[in-house]
């Protein structure tokens, strides 16, 4: 070993809070570290590997938080409140305490008030304290509707109903806005106290765009709007919290991130965050909803306190629509500016994200093209609505529907074919080599020439959009491989597994390194005392994981490959592992043999994250064939064709899976869902499946999803979210490309159409 | 909300209830105040009910349910779906069939009622007592799984699974129904089953895989439990 320190090197890599991804920089070591060699050398990852949970997930008997059922476990319920902006004056709980069978009940304001020596640990407000006397608190002022205002525990589910309907809220009910709409005009109820508007970012010189735009051939000024999305996790957001009243508790919960609720359940419960165990085995769906107990986690935790007993605390399905987070919405108004040779000249965009109490989130115009010049406003414009929270891919299929719908506009304007439009302006080669083979793919020669020609009431068309995305990793998980004398062979981290296969790819990276099968590596995932791991947002999941397995797993077989050599009589570094024979010096040792011979402790080793495992930043072009029938207004999907860049592809079954589910979750947005408020009445009209449309089996069209195995990249790349970014344009694109009428706000709906269709219409 | 028709008559103790024991049955004293309002007839009964100290805790129901050939016992309100009684009031739980929607939208807790598909959310555990239960662990288990079971998993047909036990139980149906069903005709037997993972694709290519040799296996699981 070298005496001298290692050598440092800066590199930026993605930081995740809550699911919202910003790049930091960080210092590493600047040594070579284990690599995963070329990436068609492998003999498991890069193959189509079923996922290791499957069999108990098709059989029923895996378990998820929502199936936990613990002895003496109370059923916990949520009373919301029904109005969007409301002092809540008094709770009378009286005639629910008489419900035979219910244990505990618990109010915000109780919250509040037991958490307020936290929050003024000053010293006026601990001598207040010694006093007894406290300045009262001011009325829990709720500002959306479905916020969280009380809660009960009882002995069944159908008895927490009972109670939950049996308390009594008095409201005075104060004035709301919903609607952008309503919350832009100048006299709109205050949502956050100050204004509805707050300034995000502005970016760029206004003077030059303004002077450029005037020297266009053409311009196109347009407003975009999208609408809120909701997660609809199937799994709803939710705990069982195992508290009993003493020195530790367990925590069942469905999460993205093991790790962030130890701290939150800790604090709840007024236990010390080492006493807390969180388990998640399995978890049906988060989309970056779910991180830490939430308010339901932590009225959760205040009823087992006070019964002294476990409490099962899953939102029911109406307040997972109003409660549990969404996709912020957005308002863009852009004017854009071309030359004749297709070259984008000026964008200027204002840009509103809508993210209720919330901040929203959107990503910055012209988001991936580059214009000669730009400059953008963007503003949170609050409503009284529930906060949004990180949402696959956060940000971008908004600001991507947008763009890809403009860059079509001037495309059509000037009469270039839309394909040769983006390559124009767009730096990067991956995006060519994505849309030609995207375009190849799904025959766009075949796409009309004038939008809306052809006849006959049934018109197809072919659309195109892309998108980018981050996916790279840090280091924030300690991994530990442990090889038997009996050959059994585990790998345990406490991330968690959301549907995406960590499962699969954390034994696969194991049994690849040792030259083993997947069956003989089992995995221990979803568990706090395990090692740490960060949260599944931003798609960082797979490239902080990973390379800290492989790690693992190299310094285990390194190690084994020491303790053999005698065995072998060979030198260590001349040992293998392959096909489930340990082989060195023209000897062989079946696995079970070789581990035979390992001292008594078998072996034991951990790994980290090191640069050069992984890698950031992703391309993804998609293709869009629909079918447009002119007297219904009705848009039916016909086949997706997407492309994307994923370095090297883990498990390409999975990632297949992910496209897939992303780019239906994109047709979602682009056609049929949509939170739809009441402005009069302050409330969600849609908070159920039956009038959410979410996509079903009779809308699903083909799906090409096509790993673009170009980009070479031996280091992985998390690829959970980008497919879900360009479907929703590409299919507003078709669309145009079929009926010739322009939809620019979304969902796409056949009212939306037929208005389009009118003489006077063209767009709506 | 529970209704009153076509209860309990695998029960003799509970047929014609009546609607004072049906009051009772539904019991708990909120219950009884929300009720009133909702079933708005006025009539006998109804005094004791809104009468919070009259009522006692909802009447509970000693009820049978053949599931996957077992006979299980459990106690209920009148008002319990079968999927809570599997669910929450069994012991130990049958937790295969996921509570998503509770509304009879989502399909994830599709069960087979004597071999018919149906939402157990809008079943009352009452009126599935004389009927033959079965639920995605019946069909086969981790090591010994359904034809149309090893199928999702081969064909990657499940992501985060929470909705997996439905469909694999819609497709079953389906493929039992018509073993040589089209991808059309099973995107028609799931579209009351919804995924957010968006599995779908794979469902269909998990349903073609599995067609012609599902109908083999069911076979088998009904001797494996006439045998029993």
């Amino acid at each position: 070993m070298a005496d001298t320190a290692p050598k440092k090197k800066k590199i930026r890599v993605p930081k995740v809070v809550n699911g919202i991804e910003t790049m930091v920089e960080i210092e590493v070591d600047d040594t070579g570290g284990p690599a995963w060699g070329p990436n068609d050398q492998h003999t498991l990852l890069n193959h189509r590997l079923t996922r290791v949970d499957g069999p108990v997930k098709v059989s029923g008997a895996a378990v998820y938080s929502y199936d936990v059922r613990l002895p003496g476990m109370l059923y916990g319920r949520i009373l919301r409140s029904p109005h969007a902006h409301a002092r809540v004056k008094k709770i009378d709980d009286s005639a629910a305490r008489r419900i035979p069978g219910v244990h505990a009940i618990a109010t915000v304001q109780g919250l509040r008030a037991r958490e307020r020596p936290d929050k003024a640990a000053g010293a006026d407000a601990s001598a207040k304290a010694a006093r007894g006397k406290q300045p009262e608190l001011p009325p829990h002022e709720v500002r959306y509707e479905g916020e969280p205002i009380a809660a009960v525990a009882a002995i069944s589910p159908e008895i927490a109903d009972d109670a939950i309907h049996a308390l009594r809220a008095d409201f005075e009910v104060l004035p709301h806005a919903v609607t952008a709409d309503a919350a832009i005009k100048p006299d709109a109820p205050k949502v956050l106290g100050e204004g509805n508007l707050e300034e995000k970012e502005k970016k760029g010189e206004l003077d030059k765009v303004e002077a450029a735009l005037k020297q266009c051939d053409a311009i196109v000024e347009a407003e975009y709007r999208t609408q809120t999305i909701h997660h609809t996790c199937l799994e709803t957001h939710g705990i069982v919290v195992d508290y009993r009243g003493r020195d530790a508790a367990t925590v069942y919960a469905s999460t993205q991130g093991t790790f962030t609720i130890p701290p939150d359940a800790a604090k709840a419960l007024d236990l010390d965050e080492s006493r807390i165990t969180a388990i998640v085995e399995h978890m049906g769906g988060g989309f970056g909803a779910k991180w830490g107990i939430g308010m339901e986690g932590k009225l959760g935790c205040e009823l087992s306190r006070q019964a002294k007993a476990p409490v099962k605390m899953m939102l029911a399905r109406h307040d997972e629509f109003v409660t549990a987070g969404n996709r912020s919405g957005s308002w863009q108004k852009l004017k854009a500016g071309v030359a004749k040779d297709g070259t984008l000249v000026a964008v200027q965009a204002r840009q509103y994200r809508l993210g209720g109490i919330g901040a929203g989130s959107q990503a910055g115009q012209p988001y991936v093209y580059s214009a000669v010049s730009s400059y953008r406003e963007v503003y949170s414009l609050h409503t009284n609505v529930d906060s949004s929270r990180a949402m696959r891919a956060p940000g971008h299929p908004q600001a991507s529907f947008a763009i890809e719908s403009l860059m079509d506009e001037l495309a059509y304007k000037i009469g270039m074919d839309p394909v040769q439009f983006r390559k124009k302006n767009l730096k990067d080669a991956a995006y060519h080599r994505q849309l030609d083979r995207g375009a190849k793919e799904i025959g766009w020669d075949r796409r009309n020439k004038v939008p809306g020609e052809g006849a006959g009431p049934l018109k197809r068309g072919i659309g195109c959009g892309v998108g980018t995305w981050g996916g790279g990793g840090r280091p924030q998980c300690k991994v530990t491989v442990t090889i038997a004398r009996d050959g059994a062979v585990n790998v345990s981290v406490g991330t968690q597994d959301l549907g995406t296969g960590t499962r699969t790819y954390t034994r696969a990276i194991v049994a690849e390194e040792l030259g083993l099968k997947i069956a003989d590596v089992r995995e221990h995932i979803g568990n706090s005392k395990l090692g740490a791991a960060n949260g599944s947002g931003g798609s960082t999941t797979a490239a902080s994981l990973s390379p800290a397995v492989k790690d693992a797993a190299v310094n285990a077989r390194v190690e084994m490959a020491s303790k053999l050599a005698q065995v072998l009589q060979a030198k260590p570094e001349e040992v293998s592992f392959r096909g489930g024979e340990v082989t060195a010096g023209g000897k062989s040792l079946r696995w079970k043999q070789a581990c035979a011979a390992l001292p008594a402790t078998g072996i034991s080793a951990h790994g980290e994250w090191k640069p050069g495992l992984s890698d950031n930043g992703v391309h993804g072009a998609t293709f869009a064939e629909v079918e447009v029938d002119i007297e219904t207004g009705h848009v039916r999907p016909i086949k997706i064709v997407h492309v994307q860049d994923v370095g090297l592809p883990l498990n390409r079954l999975a990632i297949e899976s992910q496209l897939n589910g992303g780019i239906i979750q994109s047709l979602g947005m682009a056609l049929w869902e949509g939170r739809v408020m009441d402005e009069r009445l302050g409330v969600m009209v849609n908070p159920s499946f039956n009038d959410y449309k979410l996509p079903g089996t009779l809308e699903i069209p083909e799906i090409v999803a096509l790993i673009d195995d170009a980009d070479t990249r031996q280091a992985v790349i998390g690829v959970g979210e980008p497919a879900l970014i360009p479907t929703v344009g590409a299919v507003a694109n078709a669309v145009f490309n079929a009926s010739g009428v322009r939809v620019r706000e979304l969902p796409i709906t056949p009212d939306k159409i037929l208005m389009g269709l009118q003489p006077q219409g063209g767009t709506t | 909300m529970a209704d009153d028709k076509d209860r309990g008559k695998g029960n003799p103790s509970l047929r014609n209830p009546g609607r004072r024991r049906f009051l009772k049955g539904v019991g708990a004293v909120g219950a009884g105040a929300a009720l009133v309002d909702k079933l708005a007839l006025p009539g006998e009964g109804l005094a004791e009910a809104a009468n919070p100290n009259a009522v006692p805790a909802g009447a509970k129901l000693k009820i049978a349910l053949e599931i996957n050939g077992q006979k299980r016992q459990a106690t209920v309100e009148s008002r319990t779906t079968l999927l809570s009684a599997m669910r929450d009031h069994l012991e130990p739980a049958v937790s295969g069939p996921k509570l998503v929607c509770d509304h009879g939208t989502c399909g994830a807790c599709t069960v087979l009622l004597d071999g018919k598909p149906v939402y157990s959310c809008l079943v009352l555990a009452l009126d599935a007592s004389t009927k033959k239960i079965t639920t995605v662990e019946g069909l086969g288990s981790a090591d010994k799984l359904s034809v149309v079971q090893q199928a999702f998993v081969e064909k990657d047909a499940l992501m985060c699974g929470f909705c997996t036990p439905g469909f694999v139980m819609s497709v079953t149906a389906c493929l039992n129904a018509n073993p040589n069903a089209t991808v059309d005709q099973v995107r028609a037997a799931c579209q009351g089953n919804f995924c957010r993972c968006g599995t779908y694709p794979k469902i269909f290519e998990a349903a073609m895989a599995a067609k012609g040799t599902q109908h083999a296996w069911m076979q088998t699981i009904e001797n494996a439990v006439k045998g029993t």
